[in-house]
Formats: C-alpha cells, sequence, structure tokens
C-alpha cells in the first residue's frame, strides 16, 4: 500500500515577531545592532514524522499552540518546512479558513467560480457544478447579491459548499464542523462524514475527542510541537485525557 | 497527456479569472464601469491638447500627439508596478490559506493594467489619422511585439518590488518616488534630441528610452526600429530572469514575513 501524505523529520520555525526595528531604532541602537541574537525564532514543530496511507482519516489533536494548523498548512503548500521532507501526491481541499478566497464586493456565482478555479477546478467543471453548489449552502436569492450582503453565517454556508464540491482527494479539516445554524451543523457534517466515508483521505484537526474517536481510524497527539503519541485514536485520546 | 492539457487548461482558466476579477473590482460600483478605462484617456487627451495648443503654444509640431504616443505606453508600466508591488500583502488570505501559482497574482495586475493601454489606441488611432503619418500596416506587426517586451520587463520589475515589498515595506515608497523620478529620465514629455549632450548619455543608459522610443516611432512615424526594440527585449529579459529569481528565492519564507 503507498503512501499518500509522507512526511518525515519536518521542523518547522517561526521568526518572533517582535515589533520589527524601524530606522529610528537602528540609529539610536546602532552599536548594538552588530551582534544579533539567533535566538529569536519560534520552534512550531520540532521532528515529526508520520504516514497517511490512502483513504485514511487522521485525526490531530492537542492544545492550542500545539502546532496543529501549522501542520496542516506545511501540507497544504502556503508554508514550507525549515528541515525535513513533505510529500504530499495528491489534490488537496484545505477546509481550514473557510472564504479565504472571496471577496466582499463579487457575487455569489463570481466568488463560486473563482473559488472554486483556486482550489483545482476548471471554469467549465464549476460551471457544471454551479447550481449545486448554490442549493447545498442554502443561500437562495441573496445568491446574486455582493457577498458584503451577506450575514456571516451565509458567507461561511457558501464557502464550504464551494469547498466540498471541488472532488477533493484529500481532506484537511480544521475544526469547522460547526458552520452556520444547528440544521446547517448537522448538513454539513453528514457531507463530510459522507466524503470520509467514501474512502476520501482526510486529516481532521479537532478538540472534539469524541468525534475523533468515531470517525478516525489513527490519531496523533501533538504538544509543543513534538508527536507524544500516535496510533489507534481510543488509545491516544485515552492518554492525552490521563495527561491532563 | 490529458493530465498535462488539464494542468494548463487550470493554469489558463486561473489566470483569466484572476485577471478579470482585477478589472471588475476596479469599477465595481460605478456607473460607467469599464467606459472609464475609454473614458480617461479621452478627457486626458482633451485636457493636454487644450493646454498645449492654447495656453502653451509649444513650438513643437503635433506636441500634444508626441507626448500621448509615450504616456499611454508609460501609463501601463508604471501602473502595474506601482499595484502590483502592493499585491501580495494586499492578498495575504489567499496566500496562507489557499495554495496556487502566486506569480498570478503580479501576472493579473499587469495584464489588468494593459487594457487600459488598448483602451487608449482608438485616441491613438484618431490623432495618428488626423495628425500623423496615418496608420501603417507596420502597427500590426509592431504592436504586438512591444506590448510582448513591455509585458516580460513590467513583469519582471513587479515580481521583484512585489517579493522585496513583502519583506520591506519602505518599498511602496521607493516605487512612488521611483517612478516619478524615471518618468522625468526617459523621453516621454521632451524628446530625446533636446537634451544636452552631457546628459544625453545617461538617459541612454535608461532601457525605458528605447522601449518608449519605439512605441513613438510606430505611433507617429510608421517605423519600426530595430535597434531599439533589440535592446528593449534584451534589457527586458534581463529584468525578468532577476524577478523571477528573487520572487523564486524570497517566496520560500514569504508565508513567515507577511
Amino acid at each position: 500500500m503507498s503512501y499518500i501524505v509522507e512526511i518525515e523529520d519536518v521542523w518547522k520555525r517561526f521568526p518572533m515577531m517582535r515589533d520589527k526595528p524601524g530606522f529610528k531604532e537602528f540609529l539610536v541602537n546602532l552599536p548594538k545592532f552588530a551582534k544579533r541574537n539567533s535566538d529569536a525564532y519560534f520552534w512550531a514543530l520540532k521532528g515529526i514524522s508520520f504516514k497517511v496511507k490512502k483513504g485514511e482519516c487522521l485525526g490531530v489533536i492537542g492544545k492550542n499552540g500545539a502546532g496543529k494548523s501549522t501542520l496542516l498548512s506545511l501540507m497544504l503548500g502556503t508554508i514550507f518546512p525549515t528541515k525535513g521532507e513533505i510529500k504530499v501526491s495528491l489534490k488537496v481541499a484545505p477546509l481550514l479558513e473557510l472564504g479565504a478566497g472571496f471577496h466582499p464586493d463579487l457575487t455569489g456565482p463570481e466568488n463560486i467560480l473563482i473559488n472554486g478555479v483556486l482550489l483545482g477546478l476548471t471554469r467549465n467543471e464549476v460551471m457544471e457544478r454551479m447550481e449545486r453548489i448554490i442549493s447545498f449552502s442554502e443561500i437562495g436569492e441573496f445568491i446574486n447579491m455582493p457577498a458584503r450582503t451577506y450575514s456571516s453565517g451565509m458567507y461561511l454556508r457558501l464557502a464550504f459548499s464551494v469547498a466540498i464540491h471541488t472532488d477533493p482527494e484529500l481532506l484537511l479539516i480544521d475544526e469547522i464542523l460547526a458552520v452556520g445554524d444547528e440544521a446547517f451543523q448537522k448538513k454539513s457534517r453528514e457531507a463530510l462524514i459522507g466524503l470520509i466515508k467514501r474512502g476520501v483521505t482526510t486529516i481532521f484537526v479537532s478538540h472534539n475527542l469524541a468525534a475523533v474517536q468515531e470517525i478516525c481510524d489513527s490519531a496523533i497527539w501533538l504538544d509543543g510541537g513534538e508527536i507524544m503519541a500516535g496510533g489507534d485514536p481510543e488509545k491516544v485520546v485515552e492518554n492525552y485525557r490521563k495527561y491532563y | 497527456m490529458r493530465k498535462i492539457e488539464k494542468e494548463f487548461r487550470l493554469k489558463l482558466d486561473l489566470l483569466w479569472l484572476l485577471t478579470k476579477k482585477e478589472i471588475t473590482l476596479k469599477y465595481k460600483r460605478t456607473f460607467l464601469g469599464i467606459f472609464w478605462s475609454l473614458l480617461n484617456p479621452i478627457l486626458l487627451s482633451l485636457v493636454l491638447f487644450i493646454a498645449f495648443k492654447i495656453f502653451l503654444k509649444i513650438q513643437m509640431e503635433n506636441y500634444a500627439f508626441f507626448f500621448l504616443s509615450a504616456l499611454f505606453p508609460w501609463n501601463w508600466f508604471s501602473a502595474s508596478t506601482t499595484m502590483a508591488t502592493a499585491t501580495l500583502i494586499g492578498n495575504v488570505n489567499l496566500i496562507k490559506k489557499i495554495r496556487f501559482p502566486r506569480h498570478f497574482l503580479i501576472l493579473a495586475v499587469v495584464l489588468a493594467q494593459l487594457v487600459n493601454l488598448l483602451f487608449a489606441l482608438p485616441i491613438i488611432i484618431t490623432l495618428a489619422y488626423f495628425s500623423g503619418k496615418g496608420l501603417g500596416v507596420i502597427w500590426l506587426l509592431g504592436i504586438p511585439i512591444l506590448i510582448t517586451i513591455q509585458f516580460i520587463v513590467t513583469t519582471g520589475i513587479s515580481l521583484l518590488t512585489a517579493m522585496v515589498n513583502a519583506y520591506f515595506r519602505d518599498m511602496e515608497y521607493i516605487i512612488g518616488v521611483a517612478m516619478s523620478m524615471l518618468f522625468w529620465m526617459t523621453p516621454i514629455i521632451y524628446p530625446l534630441e533636446m537634451v544636452p549632450k552631457a546628459y544625453k548619455i545617461y538617459l541612454t543608459l535608461n532601457p525605458l528610452t528605447y522601449l518608449i522610443t519605439a512605441w513613438r516611432d510606430i505611433f507617429m512615424f510608421n517605423s519600426i526600429n530595430w535597434a531599439n526594440i533589440g535592446i528593449s527585449f534584451g534589457s527586458a529579459l534581463v529584468f525578468f530572469f532577476l524577478g523571477v529569481f528573487v520572487f523564486q528565492r524570497l517566496g520560500r519564507r514569504l508565508d513567515e514575513v507577511i
């Protein structure tokens, strides 16, 4: 069985964003600037390795700031590792921050089109799915108005609808099962679980431990940028609960 | 094979939609919409015409045409570069949350600005008809060549300034000043021959001098100056590869600084 995601000894650091010294500070501190402190970095991930098989659903749990979202962004390819290697051999659909490509002045169909293409569909493919995307989002007559007139719930519903209609081969989900009102939450959850059950490979980041146990085939627990435990979701979640 | 074909289709669609978005958003919520792209150069020409013909009484024949034949191409260059410089930091959300070729954002700006030049062509044609040598078949050859060369050089510089701007936000202000300096250091409102000999050398070091002169040669004199075109093309390639190099090099850490 071949692996779809291969992550090997991945490290990622970010520069500490203190107030960037400007020209004024530069003049004042001229002598001090000669020696630069090299520890002005924050290591978000410290040597992560794991593999995901086709059709597998991997849960990622951990506290805030454990490195979960950094890990997803690395798999998505919007950021690059400082050290180590990442191989992702599928078309990725990110459900990270919904509506990233939306523009408030564009109408529903305009936004659907540009986001569908950004997520890897051709123009024709989006046009074919336009009806389905619109009806799933339940936006109704507002669809032809600029997105700035939408309520925040409508905005997210439309974004979610575009994302799951892009034929994803690898789903990256960052805790967004809660979109819209209760009815839509149920519907979006069912749509996602449907995709996962149909064998779409999924990386599922969540604080909902019960959901991870229920949906995922395996899980990893991140803390401080390191993997604390990995494997069977029941056991990983159990360990995680015991730890805190 | 099919996969490569689809990949290409996808890229083309994306570039087209990003360009279209750039154009649509510019005139969204205006009444005249895209007609502003036509109306703007018409009004500008009228103003210049009145200023130079009636008030300033410049000795040169057809001065308004002389000026506009260089101004429209220049505007494409300067507006593209200025807007492209701000475009990476203006699209933080897209860059951080969606994976797509980031240089498309820059290409879209340059292409969207090209539309303004195309809309200005009818005015150039009118002026050429009434006060120049008229139209020549040579236009059909020269205009596409010059558009291509200018597209290459503009894209190169824009890639560079946009990426540097992400790391060093002062770039936006530098570009603002650089553009107005460059405007006066390129023979746009004056002919190259008018410059004193001692200073001419500085103008011949400016690659835009050749490009702008080549535009004017076509519009005003129906002639293609291959030497100018050759120099423009050569320098365009240099700027292009420099831009691509910087964009790729600094692009890997873009997420950390943006």
